[in-house]
């Protein structure tokens, strides 16, 4: 895969190069360099002795760096950041989880129904902490952003710095949810093809309780198997027995039948609850972290416009600046209702005045 | 072999990236080497144009990118996350990441340039970093060869704003030549790097295809010379190898101006297609919009080369057919939501109903905004239309085109009549270029009526005087096709009025006229002598010599590239040209940049005033991109 040009080797060198240089540059400009103690050791500076020092210092330097280009040391990172490495590694266990099982979910013959329940439960347990890991991260970004506007408050400049900080974190969450969206819509499938098995097992044995004289005379086992094995049965039973143990045995059969029948109803309608219970899950719980994801995404979005419009503007929480716009705007059709308000009464006073001064003028006119 | 998809290509290289260059996880198996996932993302304003038409927001959030910054924009401290740098190799940028290094921003820098770093800016890099002492956090410094902008999976542009303004400049240094010439072969040697192939460059005599062609082989050869490379996994045997056709923008001036009548260049021409983006202009239904246009909009992809009133009807059609799906939905979930009762069929039917319902209310959703978006862009682009009578427009210049017709009302017409003078002017150069000698009379005619309309002539008078220099141009591409097809009917039929059989067949055989591109490119394909294209260059990198290879034909891939200005019309043309082909060739078609119409009579005319030539108002001069 070598499209690319790797020039990391070049760049080493360059640095070791450039290193060298340096040092020499700095030995070679000692006239007067800002040392500590020149004023005690004044002319010892141009001691050969003392540049040799400085010499052998410089190759521990070089040393030092090319040795940090092999070995990298691992910065430490923040607690936020070990807890999100944590959570991603949850949600691939539960991904290597549904792929391990997967095969034996979805197949109809290797589980029982009790296993399948039982991996359901278990994969819902397994999403519901990660969401509950995802939710403590969520809340810690929350926390440290109250913080820091409390010690903004208090006077200290550090917010405008963590900003960039807390929109990586909030990506680094939104992330998170986007992935364990994924797992569970993967999941999601398995479990509606589940369903589309159980409701192709319930609907043709409505079609047996429709046509009552196919006789079921097995267990319920596959349903293909079991209505071409009940109608060649049916065929033979009819054609050779004699007519008084025929009717004998079609009564059995009619009341086997029909409890029969009645236990399927029930099982039926049993299926039929579960089917709508299981759906409703289903959608509940990618639903739920389909919303999750769009609550984290809209708070990272007014984050990001934030960023790209000013870091300033941004530092208040949205709503905040929300309440505030509508303060304002308040304010605003208040004063105008007052000017409104003064500019109507003075309109009428001299309305008054007016009417009060022709009334006079008008009476004296006609005496 | 498996088709050159440059797009394909070019997003998995900036996945790997994005992935710092670590080799992706089998399919199959956890990915688990990953420890550092959350990374940032550094671009400068190329990149960012880069990136865009590939990826989104959530693509990028998909392979674990927090954040995207551009590298002029202060920024502040993550102390933990690994950053990863994508940029042009210029001095600035490197200033701007050794200064990031220095601050501490980042806990690592993965460094990418988007092409090859020279080795004096290498060391700057190297020097400030160690003087600082934070050499140790630049993990890694990689030339990725990507300097170039894929629209789709077969159209690249360079992005190299006003090449055919620099390149025709009669007062350019040679210097500057040189230097644009040197950064096209530089964009080529990244498009051709990435694609993994060595082809087979041709290009005519004489004019910068020929400049550009020999920088481009002189490149390629160093290249080659070093082991390994970055051709050296290539496991195309040389019968594969692709051919590189490099062309000039005046060897068919005609395309650049043109109106024409399919959506996806009249979006372009009226409404500005950036990067697959539309910006709808602020109006009174809301805000200015953008759109997107590219490969995940279905209906673009299956009618942007239709013509117009097609496109009208097509989304009438969609419309109505959703509008149907909607009521199926409701008609199907509006009774079963009432009461759940435990009726066997109806009660299984309506949960399977409302499932398939609640699934594909996303997906009618999608579609509804789909068809929203083009009925507004529809609306607009008819405004445009009948403002400016843009059908007529085309209608004559089509005419004058192809058949080598024109009625001098008509003309007369336009030009005094609807049209911004934009439009005016184009039609005025089509009329010059679709004539060998107009009839001085009518060219005087035209003239009066351009300087009524208070039109800009100094394009004008530019193309009259290059079309008196230049003999190469092939002004009226209609006229030898059709001589082509004149022969062809004259040798079957006898004493049949010629043109209506040419009219005819014409519109058998191809939906649009033959551009001279097309039929040059096809015949260098089939690599059969051919008088056109016998005398072109020829430089083979691989050859032992530089001009000494011989290799001409039949290519079955084709690389077509066009210095100063490309255009979808040229687009379409090599595409149907591949697809009409036995068997299917491909090609990919590149420019310096995609220009339309408007775009392109702007940089006409700034060639006309600096060569003094100008009249009337005074234009300013452009800032394509």
């Amino acid at each position: 895969m070598s499209r690319v040009r790797d020039r990391t080797e070049d760049f080493k060198e360059a640095v070791r190069v450039a290193a060298l240089s340096h040092g020499y540059t700095e030995v070679s400009s000692t006239p007067a360099p800002p040392h500590p103690f020149s004023s005690a050791y004044g002319r010892k500076l141009n001691d050969p002795q003392f540049i040799a020092l400085r010499c052998v210092a410089m190759q521990a330097q070089l040393a030092a760096l090319m040795s940090s280009f092999i070995i990298r040391k691992l910065t430490p990172k923040s607690p936020f950041t070990n807890a999100a490495i944590k959570t991603l590694e949850s949600i691939r266990e539960l991904e290597r989880f549904i792929v391990k099982h997967r095969r034996d979910y979805v197949d109809l013959h290797r589980t029982t129904e009790q296993e399948r329940d039982n991996i359901e439960h278990e994969v819902g347990v397994f999403v519901k902490a990660c969401k509950e890991q995802i939710d403590i991260l969520k809340n810690r970004i929350h926390d440290e952003e109250k913080n820091g506007n409390a010690k903004t408050w208090l006077g200290t400049r550090d917010e405008s710095s963590r900003l960039d900080l807390i929109a990586h974190q909030h990506g680094v969450v939104l992330i998170l949810c986007e992935r364990l969206h994924s797992v569970t819509a993967q999941f999601d499938r398995l479990r509606s093809m589940r369903f589309q098995d159980a409701i192709n097992r319930a609907m043709p044995r409505k079609k047996i309780q429709k046509k009552p004289e196919i006789k079921p005379a097995e267990p319920s086992k596959s349903n293909l198997v079991l209505k071409s094995d009940v109608s060649k049965i049916g065929d033979q039973e009819v054609s050779t027995a004699p007519m008084r143990v025929q009717e004998q045995l079609l009564d059995d059969e009619t009341r086997a039948l029909q409890v029969e029948l009645t236990s399927l109803l029930d099982a039926v309608q049993e299926t039929e609850t579960k089917m709508m219970e299981m759906s409703a899950l289903n959608h509940l719980m990618s639903t739920h972290v389909l919303q999750q994801a769009q609550q984290i995404q809209y708070l990272y979005d007014q984050w990001d416009c934030g960023l790209c419009v000013s870091p300033v503007t941004s530092s208040a929480l949205s709503q905040a600046v929300e309440a505030t716009n509508n303060v304002e705007r308040g304010n605003k059709e208040l004063s105008q209702a007052i000017q409104r308000n003064s500019s109507s009464r003075t309109f009428l006073l001299l309305f008054f005045f007016v009417l009060t001064f022709s009334v006079l003028f008008l009476d004296w006119y006609s005496k | 072999m498996a088709a050159l998809s440059l797009r394909q290509k070019q997003l998995d290289l900036i996945v790997r990236m994005l992935h710092l260059n670590q080799p992706p996880p089998p399919p199959g198996t956890a990915a688990e080497q990953e420890e550092e996932v959350y990374k940032i993302l550094v671009l400068d304003s190329f990149c960012l144009s880069l990136l865009s038409p590939l990826l989104r927001v959530a693509d990028l959030r998909k392979h674990g990118v927090t954040l995207f910054f551009p590298i002029d924009k202060p920024r502040q401290q993550v102390p933990d996350a690994p950053a990863v740098y994508f940029l042009r190799p210029t001095q600035a940028n490197a200033d701007r990441v050794a200064a990031d290094a220095a601050a501490a921003l980042y806990a690592t820098f993965h460094l990418n340039f988007s092409s090859a770093l020279p080795r004096p800016l290498l060391d700057r890099l190297a020097s400030a970093a160690a003087a600082a002492g934070s050499a140790h956090r630049v993990a890694r410094l990689a030339d990725q060869y990507l300097d170039f902008v894929s629209l789709e999976d077969n159209l690249f542009s360079l992005a190299h704003p006003r090449s055919y303004v620099a390149l025709n400049d009669p007062r350019a240094a040679d210097a500057d030549i040189e230097a644009l010439v040197d950064a096209i072969a530089l964009g080529l040697f990244c498009v051709v790097a990435t694609l993994g192939t060595v082809p087979i460059i041709r290009c005519a005599r004489g004019g910068p295809a020929e400049m550009v062609a020999a920088a481009l082989d002189a490149r390629l050869r160093d290249h080659l010379l070093a082991k390994p490379n970055l051709f050296t996994e290539a496991s195309a045997a040389s019968f594969q190898r692709p051919v590189l056709c490099l062309f000039d923008r005046n060897f068919e001036l005609s395309v650049g101006i043109q109106h024409d009548w399919s959506y996806r260049p009249l979006v372009h021409d009226v409404l500005g297609l950036n990067l697959n983006k539309l910006k709808m202009p602020a109006d009174k239904s809301g805000p200015a919009k953008t759109y997107d246009l590219d490969d995940s909009d279905a209906f673009w992809v299956a009618n942007s080369w239709s013509p117009f009133p097609r496109v009208a009807e097509e989304i009438e059609a969609q419309l109505a057919k959703y509008k149907q799906d909607v009521d199926e939905v409701n008609q199907r979930t509006g009774g079963g939501k009432d009461g759940v009762e435990f009726d066997g069929a109806d009660l299984i039917g309506n949960t399977k109903h409302l499932m398939n319902a609640v699934s594909s209310l996303p997906e009618l959703t999608e579609r509804k905004k789909m068809i929203d978006k083009h009925t507004n862009i529809a609306t607009v682009l008819l405004g445009h239309i009948k403002e400016r009578s843009l059908d007529a427009y085309c209608d004559c210049e089509n005419d004058m085109l192809v058949k080598g017709t024109v009625d001098r009302n008509t003309l007369l017409g336009l030009l005094r009549g609807k049209g911004t003078k934009e439009d005016k002017l184009r039609l005025a150069v089509t009329y010059l270029l679709s004539f060998e000698a107009p009839p001085p009379s009518e060219l005087e005619q035209v003239e009066a009526a351009l300087r009524e309309s208070e039109v800009d002539m100094s394009a004008f008078h530019y193309v009259k005087r290059i079309k008196s220099l230049n003999t190469q141009f092939s002004c009226s591409s209609s006229t030898a096709s059709k001589s082509n097809i004149v022969d062809w009917a004259e040798k079957l039929l006898y004493g049949q009025s010629i043109s209506a059989v040419t009219a005819g067949v014409k519109n058998l055989l191809s939906a649009g006229r033959q551009l001279a591109l097309t039929r040059t490119v096809e015949a260098l394909m089939e690599g059969k002598p051919n008088p056109e294209v016998d005398n072109y260059l020829l430089f083979d990198p691989r050859a032992p010599r530089p001009g000494s290879g011989q290799f001409k034909g039949p290519f079955r891939e084709a690389i077509v590239f066009m210095i100063g200005g490309g255009n979808y019309m040229e687009y379409r043309s090599l595409m149907e040209l591949a697809e009409r082909s036995q068997p299917t060739k491909h090609v990919i078609y590149g420019a310096t940049e995609v220009l339309n119409g408007v775009e392109f009579v702007e940089q006409l005319a700034e060639l006309g005033q600096k060569a003094g030539l100008g009249g009337g108002s005074s234009n300013p001069p452009s800032s394509s991109q």
